[in-house]
Order: C-alpha cells, then sequence, then structure tokens
C-alpha cells in the first residue's frame, strides 16, 4: 500500500516545510529514510484538521433522495435556513453568518451562484451527488472564498465495488400532487491491462404542484398566514465517468445539468412570477501520480419575468476554472510520522452577461496560490497548516493562512478522547452583483475577511458490542470585518461597512444499540449560535448593535431516532429553532420558535436480482402551522411514497 | 340600477346610523374606546416582508401602541400597508402583499380597531390610496397588476359600499392611479403610471364625468387656504383652478440643484403654505441620499430653495391640523423601525418618537 514512488532525504523537508518542527526532529536522525508516498484520493478534508466534518452517511442520503438540500441538511446539522416558501429560495446561515458565507463546493469546485455569490438550496437535490459533509469554521485556507461560516462538500464517487451494470427507475408521489421521477444506471467494467471503467448517468426530475386546498393556515395562537399559490419543476441529469489505470492514474469526467423552474401564482398569468434557475456544470479531473488537474466549466442561468414569461430579464454567468495541485507525502518507517504537503493553484475566469450590469459581457480573473501542510507527529498529535493568497485582477485579497491541531488525549479501542482546535483566517471575494450591478452595485467594494478560533472535544465510548454513545462539543469565535451592507443612507448601495461577531458552540451526542438484526440509536446536535453586528457607522445603528442577526435562532435543536430490524427501520427527525428576529433592531413580531417532526418508514424487497427500495415519509408530522420569510404558511402535513427499483446484470 | 341600489341603501343605512345614534345619545353615553383620539402613523413595512403595521401615538403621553390591527384582532396584516383611512367609523386597511394576487382590504371598527370584513384578493390588485366618497362609500385606488414589462396597466378606483363591505364598481382611470380627494361632490384621481391627465369621478354616478389634462404623472398636494388645487406634475407646481376647472399656474423650483427632485408634499396648518422633501444621490458621494425639506408660501410667485425649512429628509410629512405640528416619518432602513420627528409649525423641533418599519402616512384623531 506504500506506492513508494522514490525516496527523498529529509535535508529537503525543512525547504517545503520552512519553520515546522518536523524539521527538527527529522534532522536529529539523518540516517532514517522518509518515503514519499503515493496519495490515493485528493480530499481537501484530508488538511482539515482541528475542524469539525460531519459525514452523512450514504444510507441516510438514499433514505432522503427524493429531498432537496434545503430540506434534507436542516434535520441534520444545526445550520438554519431562511426560505421563502415550499419549493422557493432557501438560503442558508451557517454558524451565524450570512448566505454569502457558506462554500458549496461540488467535487471541489465553488458552485456557490457568482452574482448573489450564494446558493438557493431548493435547486440542490439530494440526488445530484453521492457523498455530503458539512463542514462547520472557517475553511477558507482550505477551499478558497465564501468558507467563512462553513462548507457543504459535495462529492460523486466512483462505485469500483459494483460489478457490471445497475439500472435504477423510480418514483414518489405524494401529497399537494408532488411528484418525483428518477433513472439511472451505474457500471463498472474491467477492460484489458489492468484498465478499469466505470460510470454514472443518472436523469431526475420533479414537479411540485402544491396543490395544498387551502388558502390560508391558522396556527394554535390564532395566527394567520396566508398560503402562497405556487409550482416548483425541477430537472436533472448526471454524467459521471472514471477511467482508472492499473498504476492508479484516474480521469474523470463529471456533468451536472440542472434546470429549476418556479412560478408564484402560476395559474393566474396576470398575477406569476417566474424565477428559472439553470446551472451547467463541467468538470474533467486527471490525477497523474501526486499531480491533480482539474478543468471545469460553469454556466449559471437565472430567468426571472412575469406572466408569459417571454421576454424574461436574462442571467448568465460563465465560469472556466483549471486547477493544478501536487501533493508530496512523506512517511517515516515504523513511525507515525508523516507529512503531507499540497501545493497549487487555480484560475478562474469569470464572464457575466447580465441584464442589471449595463449591457455588454463583464469579465474577472481570480487566482490562488496555496499550500496545505498536515503533519502527524505521533499516534495522538496531528497538525495543520494552511496557506492560501488569492488575487483578482480587480483588488487585493487579505492572505489566508490557517492553523489546525488535533490531540487524542485517550485512544484505546473502547475510548477515545480528541482534542481539537483551529485559528484560521477566512475571506469572501465580492459577488458580482456587489461590484456589476449597475444601479446598487459598489465597483470599489472590498473582499470581507475573517477570523474563526475555535477549540472541540469530542469522546467516543464503546460501552459493549452492543452499545455505543459519542459526545462532543466544539466552541467558536468568529469575526467578520467589513461585511457588506446594502446602506439606506446611500440608496441602497453595497459598502464595507459591518463587522459581526459570531460565537456559540454546538453539543452532538449519539447513542447506538444493535443486538441481532435489531438497530436503534439516538443522535442529536444542539446549537447556541449568537452573532450581532459590532460596529456603529452612523447613527441608527446604535439601534442595531449587539442584538442578534435577522433569521439567525439563538437555539437550535436536531434530533433523530431510529428502530430497525433487518432491512426495515422507522426514523424520526425532529428540529428545533428558537424565535427569530426579522428586523435588526428587533423592533415588530419575531417568528415564534418552532418544533418540527418528519418520520419515514423505509426498507429493502429483494426478489431475484431485483431490488425495490420503499420510503414512505411523513414530512410536518404535528401539522405545525409557520411562516415563511414573506409571512406566508409553510406546507402543513404531507405524505409521500417512494419506490426505487434496481436490477444489474452483465453485459459481454 | 346599481346607482339606485346604492342610494337606496346609503339612505337605509344612514337613517340607521342616525337612529342607532339618536339611541346611544338618548341612552347613556357611549364608553370611550382605545382608538377615539391620537395620532395612526402609517407604517409601509417592508415589501418582501410582508410586515406593515399601524401604530397609534399619543400626542401628549407620547405613549406609542404598536401594530394596533394584530393587537386587536390576533393576526397580522398579512402585507405592507399602502394607505389607511376613516370613513363613518369604519377604518380602511389597503394590505399590498409581495405576491401578486394577494392584496387586500381590512376593514375595522375605527374605534376598536376590530375587524369587521376583508374585502378579498379577487376585487383588487396593487391598492394605492383610500378615501371617503361620501357616506358610507369610499373609493380605492388601484394600480391592477403589472405588464410582463413591469410598465403599467390601465388603472382603476374601487367603490365600496360600507354598509355591505362589499365591492359594488370598478371606474376604470388612467395608468398608475395614486392619491385622490374629494372635492363637493367629485373625487380627483392623480397618478404615476405616465399619463398626464387627472380623472375626475362624479360621487353621484361613480363614474368618470372628465379628465384633465395637468402633467405628466400628477402627484397631488391638496386643496389650499382659498380653495385651489394642488398638484406637482410634469417638473412643476400646478395651481388648478376648481370652478374654471382649468390650470391657473405652472411653478418651477428655482434651484442651483437640478438634480434634485421634490416628494411627499403636505400643507401647514392654514394651508397657506407647501412643505416638501427635495433630494437626490449625490453621485459623487457614494450616492448618498441627500437633500432638506423646503416651504413656500401659495402665494409666492417664485419657489426657491435658498434656505431649508428643517435640513432633514424625511418618507412622510404631515400636519396635525388641531395644533399645527408638523409629524414627519423617518426610515434608516427598512429592516428596523423608523421614527416620527414632530416639529412646532415655524420647524422647531419637538421630539423624536419610535414607530415602526418605513413611517409614511399619518391620520389624525
Amino acid at each position: 500500500m506504500s506506492f513508494i514512488v522514490y525516496s527523498i532525504r529529509c535535508r529537503v523537508i525543512p525547504l517545503l516545510l520552512g519553520f515546522l518542527p518536523v524539521c527538527v526532529h527529522a534532522q536529529e536522525m539523518p540516517n532514517k529514510q522518509i518515503e514519499e508516498v503515493r496519495v490515493l484520493g485528493f480530499s481537501t478534508e484530508h488538511f482539515m484538521a482541528g475542524l469539525k466534518v460531519q459525514k452523512i452517511d450514504s444510507a441516510t442520503l438514499s433514505r432522503f433522495q427524493f429531498q432537496t438540500l434545503a430540506d434534507f441538511l436542516q434535520f441534520q446539522s444545526p445550520v438554519a435556513f431562511k426560505s421563502y416558501g415550499s419549493g422557493q429560495l432557501t438560503t442558508i446561515a451557517f454558524r451565524g453568518t450570512s448566505a454569502m458565507h457558506t462554500a458549496v463546493l461540488w467535487n471541489g469546485l465553488n458552485i456557490n451562484n457568482p452574482m448573489a455569490g450564494q446558493t438557493d438550496f431548493s435547486t440542490v437535490p439530494v440526488l445530484g451527488f453521492d457523498q455530503l459533509s458539512v463542514q462547520y469554521g472557517s475553511a477558507a485556507s482550505c477551499v478558497g472564498s465564501d468558507a467563512v461560516g462553513g462548507s457543504i462538500l459535495l462529492t460523486s464517487v466512483p462505485q469500483w465495488k459494483q460489478k457490471g451494470f445497475n439500472l435504477t427507475v423510480g418514483g414518489q408521489y405524494g401529497s399537494f400532487d408532488n411528484y418525483n421521477f428518477q433513472t439511472g444506471l451505474r457500471f463498472v467494467q474491467n477492460a484489458k491491462n489492468g484498465l478499469q471503467f466505470s460510470g454514472k448517468t443518472l436523469l431526475y426530475g420533479s414537479q411540485y404542484n402544491n396543490r395544498f386546498n387551502e388558502t390560508e393556515r391558522t396556527d394554535n395562537a390564532g395566527r394567520v398566514y396566508p398560503i402562497e399559490p405556487s409550482e416548483t419543476s425541477q430537472k436533472g441529469f448526471i454524467q459521471d465517468l472514471y477511467l482508472r489505470k492499473k498504476n492508479g492514474n484516474l480521469w474523470s469526467l463529471n456533468i451536472w445539468l440542472t434546470d429549476h423552474k418556479l412560478s408564484i401564482q402560476p395559474d393566474v398569468v396576470d398575477f406569476r412570477e417566474i424565477t428559472q434557475n439553470k446551472a451547467y456544470r463541467f468538470l474533467s479531473t486527471y490525477q497523474l501520480k501526486n499531480t491533480n488537474l482539474k478543468i471545469g466549466f460553469v454556466r449559471d442561468i437565472i430567468d426571472y419575468g412575469k406572466g408569459d414569461f417571454l421576454s424574461p430579464s436574462h442571467s448568465e454567468t460563465d465560469r472556466y476554472i483549471a486547477r493544478v495541485e501536487h501533493e508530496f507525502s512523506f512517511k517515516k518507517q515504523n513511525s507515525f510520522l508523516n507529512t503531507t504537503v499540497r501545493m497549487g493553484g487555480e484560475f478562474v475566469h469569470f464572464v457575466a452577461k447580465v441584464d442589471g450590469y449595463g449591457g455588454g459581457a463583464i469579465t474577472e480573473s481570480r487566482q490562488d496560490l496555496f499550500a496545505l501542510i498536515r503533519q502527524q507527529f505521533t499516534q495522538r498529535l496531528t497538525t495543520s497548516i494552511n496557506l492560501r493568497q488569492a488575487f483578482s485582477t480587480r483588488y487585493a485579497v487579505p492572505f489566508t493562512p490557517s492553523f489546525g491541531l488535533e490531540y487524542s488525549l485517550i485512544s484505546s479501542e473502547k475510548n477515545q478522547l480528541k482534542l481539537s482546535g483551529s485559528a484560521a483566517k477566512s475571506y469572501r471575494l465580492p459577488t458580482l452583483n456587489e461590484r456589476y450591478w449597475e444601479a446598487l452595485g459598489n465597483p470599489e467594494i472590498r473582499p470581507e475577511s475573517g477570523f474563526n478560533k475555535e477549540l472541540g472535544i469530542n469522546w467516543k465510548r464503546i460501552i459493549s458490542t452492543r452499545l455505543s454513545t459519542s459526545l462532543g462539543m466544539n466552541v467558536y469565535h468568529n469575526l467578520i470585518d467589513d461585511w457588506t451592507y446594502w446602506n439606506p443612507d446611500k440608496g441602497y448601495r453595497v459598502e464595507n461597512l459591518q463587522q459581526v461577531l459570531a460565537q456559540g458552540f454546538e453539543l452532538s451526542g449519539n447513542v447506538k444499540y444493535m443486538k441481532n438484526s435489531y438497530l436503534s440509536g439516538f443522535s442529536s446536535t444542539y446549537s447556541y449560535t449568537n452573532s450581532s453586528q459590532q460596529k456603529v457607522y452612523d447613527v441608527y445603528a446604535v439601534d442595531i448593535v449587539g442584538k442578534q442577526l435577522i433569521y439567525v435562532p439563538l437555539h437550535t435543536v436536531t434530533s433523530t431516532a431510529y428502530v430497525g430490524k433487518g432491512n426495515w427501520s422507522l426514523n424520526l427527525q425532529g428540529l428545533y429553532n428558537s424565535e427569530r428576529f426579522v428586523t435588526f433592531d428587533h423592533s415588530g413580531r419575531p417568528f415564534t420558535p418552532t418544533f418540527l417532526l418528519n418520520s419515514t418508514i423505509s426498507g429493502k424487497i429483494k426478489v431475484g436480482k431485483l431490488q425495490t427500495n420503499v420510503i414512505f415519509q411523513t414530512n410536518n408530522l404535528t401539522d405545525v402551522v409557520y411562516p415563511s420569510v414573506r409571512k406566508n404558511a409553510m406546507p402543513g402535513r404531507s405524505f409521500s411514497l417512494g419506490l426505487v427499483l434496481s436490477e444489474g446484470f452483465f453485459v459481454k | 340600477m346599481q346607482f339606485n341600489s346604492i342610494f337606496v341603501r346609503s339612505i337605509f343605512a344612514t337613517s340607521l346610523l342616525l337612529g342607532l345614534n339618536s339611541c346611544t345619545k338618548t341612552s347613556e353615553p357611549e364608553p370611550s374606546q382605545p382608538y377615539d383620539s391620537g395620532v395612526f402613523v402609517i407604517n409601509r413595512g417592508n415589501f418582501s416582508d410582508n410586515n406593515g403595521s399601524i401604530t397609534l401615538i399619543n400626542p401628549t403621553t407620547k405613549v406609542a401602541s404598536y401594530d394596533i390591527f394584530q393587537r386587536e384582532n390576533n393576526r397580522a396584516i398579512s402585507g405592507g400597508i399602502s394607505d389607511y383611512a376613516e370613513v363613518d367609523g369604519k377604518g380602511i386597511v389597503l394590505v399590498d402583499n409581495a405576491t401578486s394576487g394577494k392584496d387586500l382590504i381590512e376593514i375595522v371598527n375605527a374605534r376598536t380597531f376590530k375587524s369587521i370584513a376583508t374585502i378579498p384578493s379577487s376585487e383588487l390588485e396593487n391598492p394605492r390610496y383610500v378615501v371617503k366618497a361620501s357616506t358610507n362609500k369610499a373609493y380605492v385606488t388601484c394600480w391592477d397588476s403589472f405588464n410582463p414589462d413591469f410598465s403599467f396597466k390601465s388603472g382603476y378606483v374601487i367603490v365600496i359600499d360600507l354598509v355591505t363591505n362589499k365591492v359594488t364598481k370598478k371606474i376604470p382611470v388612467q395608468r398608475g392611479a395614486e392619491k385622490l380627494i374629494l372635492v363637493g361632490t367629485d373625487v380627483i384621481v392623480s397618478s404615476t403610471g405616465g399619463d398626464n391627465t387627472i380623472s375626475v369621478i362624479n360621487t353621484l354616478t361613480d363614474a368618470v364625468s372628465q379628465t384633465v389634462e395637468i402633467g405628466r404623472n400628477p402627484q397631488l398636494i391638496g386643496v389650499d387656504a382659498i380653495g385651489k388645487l394642488w398638484f406637482y406634475a410634469g417638473g412643476e407646481f400646478v395651481k388648478y383652478n376648481l370652478m374654471s376647472k382649468s390650470v391657473e399656474s405652472r411653478t418651477k423650483i428655482t434651484t442651483s440643484n437640478p438634480s434634485k427632485s421634490p416628494s411627499n408634499f403636505a400643507f401647514n396648518k392654514d394651508k397657506s403654505s407647501i412643505l416638501f422633501v427635495y433630494s437626490f444621490y449625490d453621485a459623487a458621494d457614494g450616492f448618498k441620499q441627500k437633500g432638506e425639506t423646503y416651504n413656500f408660501s401659495i402665494n409666492n410667485a417664485a419657489i426657491t430653495t435658498s434656505k431649508p425649512f428643517i435640513s432633514k429628509l424625511f418618507t412622510g410629512l404631515a400636519t396635525d391640523p388641531a395644533t399645527g405640528n408638523i409629524y414627519a416619518g423617518f426610515t434608516p432602513s427598512y429592516k428596523q423601525a423608523g421614527f416620527v420627528f414632530r416639529y412646532q409649525a415655524n420647524g422647531t423641533l419637538i421630539d423624536s418618537l419610535k414607530a415602526e418599519i418605513a413611517p409614511e402616512g399619518f391620520l389624525f384623531k
């Protein structure tokens, strides 16, 4: 497994690592060889030592495959979402930051819409990727711009272990005349010379007619919220291809095309308002030994129009991306001493054709240089030092270093106690709207910069072969300066006016019990998020300073409880958000606390080679009435039944 | 037919009301109600948040009651508020929801603010202003929905019968119908949709009797001390003679800064002078909105802006008819509560009181 490529004398290392303590250590033993190791996989998470990364398991992803990332993620992690309604614009507030402070990465590429610098999570279906990780806190030195509050990592993964072909056909139908459809093919073929070919083709679509059969909803306290008539249709196509050589070199192609169309007042032409979001994403990766080359193209299109939608306002932004990374990995024989250095650069060229940018195409180029260093010292101690400097043709970007540390205090088979810490600078480059929007943009806008510090403790305990638990806590302090603000005093032009301090902690616990074919468990996360504006920039800002940011709940609890036997399981998910303010100064009525409960019953039926996955889902089980951002009612209780048939076969 | 029925109904309702009044007069005195007096502040709200509200300020104690509709009805106004007026004991709240086809009108008891009726979305779209047309009859201007290119369609005025709380008629008027005013038995409708005309509606027939050319986008100011109707139209203050039904004078503002434009017009107490906000966005200073509040006498031949009346910008201006004090709404942002600045008739600041989101209109009672 060591894939020794060449050996290297340790004296080279100081050149690469500079001040790292490893050099001193290594120089003391000049006679022992340190070997460079072949890199397997090219995951950025590897360099996130000291940061909290939550991996969502594939069974959970499969159970909720018909949902959007917005509906899914809010029950999985204590991130707050701000939704304009069912199937409508839904943006994230990760650890008390704004929608622009979460990097959404698809196979390592930032896919936030460059105009608004954010992702509408209602347009991202869970089906669109194979793996999902949620990374908490600033990781801008690892992943670049926007990773201020956290990152969402979506990854496509080849299934090398699968044999032959696997065909999938699935559908879901539920309340309000809402349905989903998908069909896909996965395959792995072995060719001559140890060449392996793998791929996935997936076509999916959904139509949410939202026939709520009511025009308003009244909560227990008698508050009435109107229902906004809306309809959402979504189509998507995914094509992944992987070609692996015997020596481990890998070529991959990932294509993800999406089309999401939202109609407000769909049945009345005069009132109808349509927003269509399309994204075409192409990525080709070539991994040659320890060098990784990425070439990507992403086109984001937004069309917005009224009535017949014949001449909508059109926005189109293209991103051409090239990234080169080389990784050095050195491992000392018979020791835990292990150094991984990844150095690389990225070039992104933007071309924006947006109606509001004053005609003609706007172009901007951004470059990044980075060095990510992971150093394992002993079995217990690992550190990471990541450095990144971004450049732009238009403005200066702050240098972004970070330092992370993980230390295993207890590391027995049944008892593990790990401490972690991180101090990281972060940045967010201006969105294209902030810079180029003719009416309200500001060509002088600067990048935002943040400084995040955090500490974590994680304890895992295997009590018996049947019972295991874990407990964790993370505390953070994230100060973001030059926070952009659409200043009413300047006719809502954007300025680097504010400074926001987001601080808080997350507590998470997990209990799992297994006996024979029975499985049950409970996991829960509580988060306390205190996020507020700090700087007085005009006389009326006094009313705002120190107050919790709008739509960010102070307390969030997400919980999952499940019981299962064999292939079947019952899953209950709860979500609690404390009250949310809707005005900067907390005047007016805040949104009341909400507690939502969802349930799924899922299982597998196998007949011969045909496998049928059954998913029966109930959302908003207790039929809670709660508002969207626009104070319209969110959907009440709904049921849906999903079936996914899959069968494996071989083609000679 | 319709005219007759409304006529008959109004007479019936009037007699009923008179009857009731006479009844209460002979019995014990009516108990006072929470909204019998005070200054009602119309807070438009932040458009996409659907959070318009009405604040009641007691001008003497300075105590403010916030979101009085929610307070009395345990439900919120489901949109922004474009206007509020009282007509014969009923309060009419125009609700503008961010979603097309979801606007409506709330009718409340003006003394208790308890909901009496709701005029549904099917009857109106983009309601703008409301005025009493005659006994138990209100007129509401509406823009209707926009064309797909966001241009204005023809506007209309809906006629509300406040006995039945139903819409009895839709009167087509010019594009972007705005403020309206009752003068005698006529209601005059201004507009902002690109037309040059005003509409004159005869309240006896509920039909447009005349359209008069005033100037582009005629904004209504009101009737002055000597009975002249004022507009700001086509970049000029226009004095209109209601008797001769003709424009009497047109006056441009004498200014050193032609990029400024006037807005938020109001009369002083005796209607001898007109107050207005005069502002512009200064491109040389990060597009900061700059400007002041000025006034001019209705008898002046020229309108100069050499000396500001109040050195501040506002989102709404009104004069308390009882005291002559000036109430000025100030909106620091659409995501935080606004303020009401109070000034003496001579422009001396009295105090400032906290209102709600975007205070733009006032009703004195």
